[in-house]
C-alpha cells in the first residue's frame, strides 16, 4: 500500500451546541510525515478520533486516495498523547491483545511484538508487568502498539514526550524506516523541532479548521520576505534609528520589519553605511514563528 | 464477531488470574468441605463417644418453691435439660448469684413467677411452665370430681391425629433454598456488577481506554465484558454450589435425619432451571448498567457514587422480595409488579415459583419481559458506554450524557 494518499474533505463536527471542527480540509502522502499542528482544544484530537473512526463526522469526508477510508483494507496505529495500558498485566499478553483487536492472527501477533520488543531493546521485559517500567519504557511499549500490526497509517501524539535522548534518537530512527517504507505518518506535537524534523508537510488548525497546510519549505519560502535579520554590536542604536519596526529575537538578532519588501537593498546600504553590522539576511520564519502567527488568537 | 472473542477470552483470562477470585472461591470450597464433611470427620476421630448422652451432673439448676413432690415431678420430666429442685426458701438470691438459672414461685396452680437473672430471648420457660401447670391443675380437678383414674389418663393423653396437605407449594420446604438463591444471585449481582464498574473505570483512568476505542467497536467491548464477568460468576457460583451438593451427597448419610440440610439440598430440577433462567437474565441486565456507569466515572473514586442508584433499586427489590417471603404473602400486589419489572423479577418471579403457584403465562411473560429488556439494556448500555469512556473531565451530568445518546 506504498504511496496512499489520505485527504480531510470539508470536515465538521459539533459536540452539542460546541463546534469543534468546523471545515477541516487537509491531505496527507504515504512516504512522507505530516505534521497536525494546533493549540490545545484546537481539533487535534477530534480529527484524530474522526480519522481512527471513533465517531462520525458530521459532514465532510475522510478518504484514501479518493474513495473513502475502508478500515477493512487500512490498519491504523495510534500513539495516544495519553499514553495508558493495563498497569497490572504483563506487557506481552497486553501487547498481543492490541495486535490482536487490530485483526492479526495469535501467531502472527506475538512474533510482531516480539520483533517489536527487540528492535526497541525492551526484549528483557517481555514477561514483567507493565507498572515495574520506567515512564520512558512504558512509552515504548505503548508504541509497539500502535506499530506491531503494521499500519498503513501511524499517528503519533506527541512521541516524544518524556524520552531521553537516547530513546529519542531510537524513536526518531523508527519514525524514518516507516516514512521510508512508504507509511502515512501523521505527527501531533507542540515540540516544534521535531516536527521540523521530520515533516514534510503542516496543517495547522485553529478553531476547528486549516489556517494554513502544505509542504513546509514552500510556506517558509511564501512567507512573506518583509523582515531582516541581523547581528550587531549596535542593536539599540539601531532600533532607536528605526522606531516600532524592531524587535528582539530569542537568539539575539535584531528583528527590522520593512515597510514594503521592495525597500531591502536601500535599508540594507542605509545599515552598512550607518551602523557596525556583522551579518544582515532577509528574515526566514521558524515554523515556531509561523505557529505562533496561524495559530495564535 | 472476532473482536468480541478476543476481548472476552483477554477479560475471562484477567479474572481466572485474579488471585482474589481464585482465592475466595477455592475459601468458600474449602470452608464447605469443612462443614459438610464435619460429621464424617467426627465420626473418625471421635469414635464412639458420639452415642454418649448429655453428660450428667452439669446441668444448671431450676428452683421450685411451693410446689409439692408430684409438680417436682411433673417438672422434672417436661425440662429434662434442667436439674429441678424444691426449695423453700429465698429463690432469688441463688438465681441473681448465679447458683441457680431459673426459678419458679408457685402462688397456686394457676399463678406462678418465672424468674431470671437475664432473660433471653429464646427463653419460653414460662410458657413451657404454665403448660406444667395446665396439666396438673386439670389432673388435680378432674380427680377432684372424681373421675377415675384411668379416665382421667384417656382424657389428657389424648391429642387429635392430623395431616397437612398442601395443594400447591410447601413453604416452609421452599424457604431455605429460595432464600439462598435469592441471597446469592444479590451477591453475585453486587459483586460482580460492581467489577465490571470497577473494571471499565480502571481502563479509563489508566487511559488504556485512548488505545481501546480506537481498536475495538463499543458494543465488543461491552458485550465481552460483561459477558467474561458473568461466565465468571458463574464458575464461581457452579463451583461452590456443585462442591456444596457433592460434599453434602458423599456425607448423606451422615446428614441423614437433620431436616435443614435436607431443605437446602433436596431442590427439585425444574426450580434448579428456573434459578439458572433468573440468574442469567438478572446478572446481565444489571451487568450492563454497571458497565455503562463505569463508563462514565473519570476516576475510580467516582464509581461509588455513580452506581448507587442501580444499587439502590436492586436493594429496594430484593427487601420487597424478603419481605413478601417472611410475611408467607408471595403472591401480594407488590410482588406480583415486581415479578414484571426486569430490575426485580429475577428474584421476585423466582421466589414466587418457589413458594407459591404463579400461572404459566405469568411466568413466560415475566422471562419475556427480562429477556427483552437485558436485550434493550445491553444495547443502551453499549450506546453510554460509546459515549461515556470518551468523557473526562468533571463527572458527567445524566443529562448530558442523553443529549449525546441521542446524537449517539
Amino acid at each position: 500500500m506504498i504511496g496512499l494518499i489520505l485527504e480531510f474533505r470539508d470536515i465538521h463536527k459539533s459536540f452539542g451546541e460546541k463546534k469543534v471542527l468546523t471545515g477541516l480540509s487537509f491531505r496527507a502522502e504515504g512516504g512522507k510525515a505530516f505534521g497536525l499542528l494546533g493549540r490545545n482544544g484546537a481539533g487535534k484530537t477530534t480529527s484524530i478520533r474522526i480519522l481512527m473512526g471513533v465517531f462520525p463526522a458530521d459532514s465532510g469526508e475522510v478518504l484514501i486516495d479518493g474513495k473513502p477510508i475502508d478500515y477493512k483494507r487500512v490498519g491504523l496505529g495510534y500513539l495516544p498523547e495519553e499514553r495508558g495500558l493495563y498497569p497490572k498485566k504483563k506487557i506481552i499478553d497486553q501487547l498481543v491483545y492490541f495486535a490482536e483487536l487490530k485483526g492479526m492472527r495469535a501467531a502472527d501477533a506475538v512474533s510482531a511484538c516480539d520483533r517489536w520488543l527487540r528492535r526497541l531493546e525492551m526484549t528483557e521485559y517481555r514477561d514483567k508487568r507493565l507498572d515495574v517500567l520506567s515512564k520512558g519504557n512504558q512509552q515504548k511499549i505503548q508504541l509497539v502498539t500502535a506499530l506491531a500490526h503494521d499500519p498503513d497509517i501511524i499517528i503519533l501524539d506527541e512521541p516524544f514526550s518524556g524520552l531521553d535522548p537516547v530513546n529519542a534518537m531510537l524513536l526518531k530512527d523508527v519514525v524514518k524506516e516507516e516514512i521510508a517504507r512508504g507509511k502515512i505518518v501523521l505527527f501531533s506535537s507542540h515540540q516544534m523541532s521535531y516536527i521540523e524534523e521530520f515533516c514534510d508537510s503542516i496543517a495547522i488548525i485553529n478553531k476547528g479548521e486549516v489556517a494554513i497546510t502544505g509542504d513546509l519549505a514552500e510556506i517558509k519560502r511564501d512567507y512573506p520576505r518583509d523582515r531582516l535579520a541581523l547581528r550587531s554590536a549596535q542593536s539599540a542604536a539601531i532600533a532607536a534609528a528605526f522606531p516600532g519596526r524592531t524587535e528582539l529575537a530569542e537568539n539575539g538578532e535584531l528583528i527590522l520589519r520593512l515597510g514594503d519588501p521592495g525597500e531591502k537593498m536601500a535599508v540594507m546600504k542605509k545599515l552598512s553605511e550607518s551602523f557596525d553590522i556583522d551579518e544582515v539576511r532577509v528574515f526566514e520564519p521558524s515554523l515556531n514563528d509561523i505557529f505562533v502567527e496561524y495559530a495564535g488568537d | 464477531m472476532g473482536q468480541f472473542w478476543k476481548i472476552l477470552k483477554f477479560e475471562l483470562k484477567g479474572y481466572l488470574h485474579n488471585k482474589v477470585f481464585v482465592g475466595i472461591t477455592v475459601f468458600l470450597v474449602v470452608v464447605l468441605a469443612l462443614v459438610l464433611f464435619f460429621p464424617r470427620l467426627m465420626d473418625v476421630l471421635g469414635g464412639d463417644d458420639s452415642d454418649s448422652p448429655e453428660p450428667a451432673g452439669e446441668r444448671d439448676v431450676m428452683l421450685l418453691k411451693g410446689g409439692d413432690e408430684r409438680a417436682l415431678a411433673a417438672f422434672t420430666e417436661a425440662f429434662p435439660e434442667y436439674e429441678v429442685r424444691l426449695e423453700d426458701g429465698d429463690v432469688q438470691s441463688p438465681v441473681t448469684a448465679g447458683d441457680a438459672a431459673c426459678a419458679v414461685e408457685l402462688a397456686s396452680l394457676t399463678s406462678f413467677t418465672y424468674l431470671v437473672d437475664n432473660l433471653s430471648i429464646y427463653d419460653n420457660n414460662a410458657q413451657r411452665v404454665s403448660e406444667v401447670l395446665t396439666d396438673l391443675y386439670r389432673l388435680t380437678a378432674l380427680s377432684e370430681a372424681g373421675v377415675p383414674a384411668e379416665e382421667v389418663e384417656r382424657i389428657m393423653t389424648t391429642e387429635p391425629t392430623f395431616e397437612v396437605r398442601s395443594l400447591g407449594v410447601d413453604q416452609g420446604q421452599n424457604f431455605f433454598y429460595t432464600y439462598i438463591m435469592i441471597f446469592a444471585l444479590y451477591m453475585v449481582i453486587l459483586l460482580y456488577g460492581q467489577m465490571v464498574a470497577t473494571n471499565v473505570a480502571t481502563e479509563k483512568s489508566s487511559r488504556a481506554m485512548e488505545l481501546l476505542v480506537t481498536s475495538a467497536r463499543p458494543t465488543s467491548m461491552m458485550f465481552g465484558k460483561v459477558l467474561a464477568s458473568g461466565i465468571a460468576g458463574l464458575t464461581q457460583i457452579v463451583c461452590v454450589f456443585g462442591s456444596a451438593l457433592l460434599f453434602y451427597h458423599l456425607n448423606a448419610s451422615f446428614w441423614a435425619g437433620n431436616e435443614i440440610m435436607g431443605l437446602f439440598f433436596d431442590m427439585p430440577v425444574s426450580l434448579l432451571v428456573y434459578m439458572i433462567v433468573f440468574f442469567i437474565l438478572g446478572f446481565f441486565i444489571y451487568a450492563f448498567l454497571y458497565g455503562a456507569i463505569g463508563s462514565t466515572a473519570s476516576k475510580l473514586e467516582d464509581i461509588n457514587t455513580a452506581v448507587m442508584p442501580v444499587t439502590l433499586i436492586f436493594i429496594a427489590g430484593f427487601m420487597v422480595v424478603v419481605f413478601g417471603m417472611s410475611s408467607g404473602s408471595v403472591d401480594n400486589p407488590l410482588m406480583v409488579a415486581c415479578s414484571y419489572i426486569p430490575f426485580t423479577s429475577p428474584m421476585a418471579m423466582f421466589t414466587r415459583i418457589a413458594m407459591s403457584h404463579p400461572a404459566g403465562w405469568e411466568i413466560v411473560l415475566s422471562v419475556g419481559i427480562l429477556a427483552a429488556s437485558c436485550v434493550g439494556i445491553g444495547v443502551l448500555a453499549a450506546k453510554i458506554y460509546r459515549v461515556g469512556v470518551l468523557l473526562y473531565g468533571s463527572k458527567p451530568k445524566l443529562g448530558d450524557i442523553l443529549k449525546t445518546l441521542k446524537k449517539a
